[in-house]
């Protein structure tokens, strides 16, 4: 890259240092006080009886009232990276997590000091992992539905974190990431295009090579992410782009993302039907964003749709017990309209990866996850016959079917679906009723075995955050899903879902990205976390202490890999070989590890392990009392193995 | 695909709700050792009630001792290549009769651990709460 003439590289920058240091030697040594003392020492050991009067300089020397000699200041009043923070700051990026790494402290430095206040939107978030900085943006995109940064250091920082950005680029989440590349430091830590280590699991990167693009860069990096299918983007910024001083650089008027809708037309057809339609149906799947999900709770409401939800799977879905949610007193349903979600008549379903993969998979890795499934559009809820997903973002085509909807309806039609709604209302309360009182007989199996169900631990739990405002940010598949029966996910935050691609040691770091945005709402996190994904980087854990965030964690402690281990079992029975040995390389025994004694080593309270189901309920109480207080709280708990 | 394994698995047992009253023949004692070397625990849970497939209030395939041999047995002829969660098969070299019926005289021992929900301040405290909402 060729450097600007203000350009202040590493090299630059100690080559500057050492002449200043030269320079400042040379004016000490040209100083009267040195002469003085040259003069003083000199005068030793002469005839000379007595010491001559002292100088003026030698009075204010020891009087302490000596000025150091004037140097001059380096004259870099706006760094590049001070532009590149106050662009994120008016993103709204609150903010940036990052193991320390020896390319972007410029940047760092900018996020720390710059501003006022400073280290505010965003907050610099210290990691102990890459991998964890960007699962803990991946957990906060989530809660949020919007991204925040994570800060990787060259080479080395991009490949610690690759994983993670494999799996929110599957999970189709939101995340703005830079890296670090300074070509004067370590080598083997900088290369000619970072970015193409990732680039066939991110949605769009850029290595900027101005300040003015590195700006730009930021913007668009932000508007890729959270345009569908919203994914992680990466920026690599040069030394030089985050250090050249810009004095005279205005920050780009930022351009907001068009969102692809729905034409006005189909908007009228489906306001039009799903006002005529006797009993219309509404399949909601997962929004972008919190105002998506209020939108969609307004169509519901206006047409009086019963609608399905995905709220138990995951986050930015229909309110699981909105009295329109459920199936509603007629399942019969004339008319419905998927929103991310399949639908009878209409659905619309925003692009997936598929519509980038070809573009950014440009070594042909081919994952086959990413392309769009055979059935997509048939899953997620009871509709016979799907009709072709519309490629459009459901959530920005809400306005204009909730304008069309308010525009078209008369005043006949108010009333019924007033009617029609309050029908739903009981029926929906009935069945959910009904459906409890059936889980609770299937959950309470094993209720006082030792050691403890995992149904018990969501059982035990629900009553004592039913009136919090709580977000459950770990995944709950290896727990039994016990949440999925048991609690209420009303909150576009309430369920953040699976991992994304299945990757382990993504619990822990998920839930302290959803906390930091719980901590600043008010909310508390509950991590309910498997054993073996928390040893993929428990470091995570002093991050929740160091920055204070309200996360409950819960140990299904197993003590095993059960899956693994059943799998192995399973392929020795079809081989004729006995399973006794199944539990070589899938069992966490000998020693079993102490996780209270763990989370204590990071600084976290806690207790455990507890086996004993009747000691649970009190620890939990303690641990919220102590997340209520600021301080994360960890809860060994020796489980059945699922 | 572990969805619809489960489901032929539920099928494929059957569900039946009364604990099985047929004789035993095995040694339970020895059995609970069994029950554990041979990883039965894993899927079944520590005491038959929990897991992806408890027995206590299911009983499936262990309504006498050779419905449960017969099954362990028959598991060969089902049981794909792929790997799964599916019951394995244990043939009778790597079990052999006496130490399966060992297994099945402690799984037998099984009971369910659990008091009604009435009696379980958690769980009737959902429901409660969930009867309570506003409609």
């Amino acid at each position: 890259m060729a450097k600007s003439k203000n350009a202040v590289g590493r090299r630059g920058f100690l080559k500057n240092a050492a002449a200043s240091a030269a320079g400042a030697a040379a004016l000490v040594t040209s100083t009267p006080l040195a002469e003085a003392q040259s003069t003083a020492q000199g005068s030793r050991g002469s005839a000379t009886p007595a010491a001559p009067p002292p100088t003026e300089q030698q009075i204010a020397r020891d009087s302490g009232n000596v000025r150091p000699p004037a140097v001059e200041v380096r004259k870099n009043t706006r760094p590049g990276s001070d532009l590149q923070i106050q662009v994120l700051r008016d993103l709204g990026i609150e903010f940036a997590a990052a193991n320390p790494g020896s390319s972007f402290e410029a940047f760092q430095e900018s996020v720390i000091n710059y501003g006022n206040p400073p280290n505010v939107m965003p907050e610099w978030i210290t990691a102990l992992h890459e991998e964890s900085a960007v699962t803990m943006a991946h957990g906060y995109a989530k809660a949020e539905g919007k991204p925040m940064l994570a800060a990787l250091h060259g080479t080395i920082g991009i490949q610690h974190a690759a994983m993670s950005i494999y799996q929110a680029y599957y999970d189709r989440v939101p995340i703005v990431m830079v890296a670090g590349n300074d070509a004067d430091f370590i080598p083997a830590h900088t290369a000619r295009d970072m970015a193409s280590m990732v680039r066939s699991f991110t949605k769009w990167d850029a290595e900027p090579k101005t300040v003015e693009e590195s700006l730009v860069a930021l913007q668009r990096a932000y508007n890729e992410a959270i345009t569908p299918p919203m994914g992680p983007t990466l920026v690599v910024l040069t030394s030089e782009v985050q250090k050249e001083n810009s004095p005279n650089l205005q920050i780009p008027r930022y351009q907001p993302p068009a969102f692809p809708t729905i034409d006005s037309s189909t908007a009228r057809d489906i306001a039009k039907n799903l006002l005529a339609a006797q009993n219309p149906r509404i399949n909601v799947g997962r929004l972008r964003t919190p105002e998506g999900v209020k939108r969609s709770v307004e169509l519901a409401e206006l047409v009086g749709a019963c609608t399905s939800t995905t709220a138990t799977q995951g986050p930015m879905s229909f309110p699981q017990r909105h009295p329109l949610c459920g199936p509603g007193a007629d399942t019969k349903y004339d008319y419905s309209l998927g929103l991310e979600a399949p639908g009878a008549q209409v659905a619309i379903n925003g692009p997936g990866l598929a519509k980038v993969a070809e573009e950014r998979d440009v070594t042909h890795i081919d994952f086959k996850g990413v392309k769009t499934p055979s059935n997509f559009g048939r899953g997620g809820g009871r509709v016979e016959k799907p009709a072709l997903p519309i490629e459009a973002d459901a959530e920005a085509s809400l306005p204009l079917i909730i304008d069309e909807v308010k525009r078209q309806m008369t005043s006949d039609q108010k009333a019924r679906i007033q009617e029609r709604a309050a029908k739903h209302a009981k029926a929906n309360h009935d069945a959910h009723v009904a459906a409890l009182e059936q889980a609770v007989e299937q959950k309470k199996a094993g209720w006082n075995a030792s050691p403890v169900s995992t149904a018990r631990i969501y059982a035990e739990l629900w009553p004592l955050i039913m009136n919090e405002d709580w977000c459950f940010a770990s995944p709950s598949g290896f727990s039994g899903s016990h949440n999925a029966q048991l609690w209420e996910h009303n909150k576009p935050y309430s369920y953040l879902g699976g991992q994304g691609a299945g990757g382990m040691g993504y619990g822990a770091p998920a839930c302290v990205g959803a906390a930091l945005a719980a901590k600043a709402r008010g909310r508390m996190v509950i991590n309910i976390q498997t054993d073996g994904d928390l040893n993929y980087a428990p470091g995570v854990l002093w991050t929740a202490v160091h920055h204070k965030l309200p996360m409950l964690s819960v140990m299904h402690n197993n003590r095993a890999w059960h899956q693994e281990y059943m799998f192995v079992e399973y392929m020795a029975g079809v081989r004729g070989r006995g399973p006794e040995r199944a539990t070589i390389g899938n069992v966490l025994r000998d020693p079993f590890i102490d996780y209270t004694k763990m989370a204590a080593g990071y600084g976290m309270a806690g207790e455990g392990p507890i086996s004993d189901p009747t000691k649970l309920q009190a620890a939990l109480r303690r641990g919220i009392a102590s997340v209520k207080r600021g301080e994360p709280y960890m809860i060994d708990v020796i489980t059945q193995p699922r | 695909m572990a969805k619809h394994l489960f489901v032929f698995v539920a099928l494929a047992v059957g569900l039946n709700a009364q604990a099985p009253t047929s004789p035993v023949t095995g040694n339970a004692a020895n059995g609970k050792t069994l029950y554990y070397d041979y990883g039965c625990y894993a899927c079944h849970g520590y005491s038959g009630e929990t897991g992806i497939r408890p027995f206590v209030g299911r009983w499936g395939h262990l309504g006498n001792e050779q419905e449960f041999l017969t099954f362990l047995r028959g598991r060969v002829n089902v049981a794909p290549v792929t790997p799964s969660g599916a019951m394995p098969n244990f043939s009778v070299e790597v079990l052999p009769d006496k130490k399966a019926k060992d297994i099945y005289a402690y799984i037998r021992t099984f009971k369910s651990s659990a008091p009604d929900v009435k009696d379980i301040p958690a769980l009737s405290a959902i429901v409660n709460a969930a009867k309570q909402e506003k409609q």
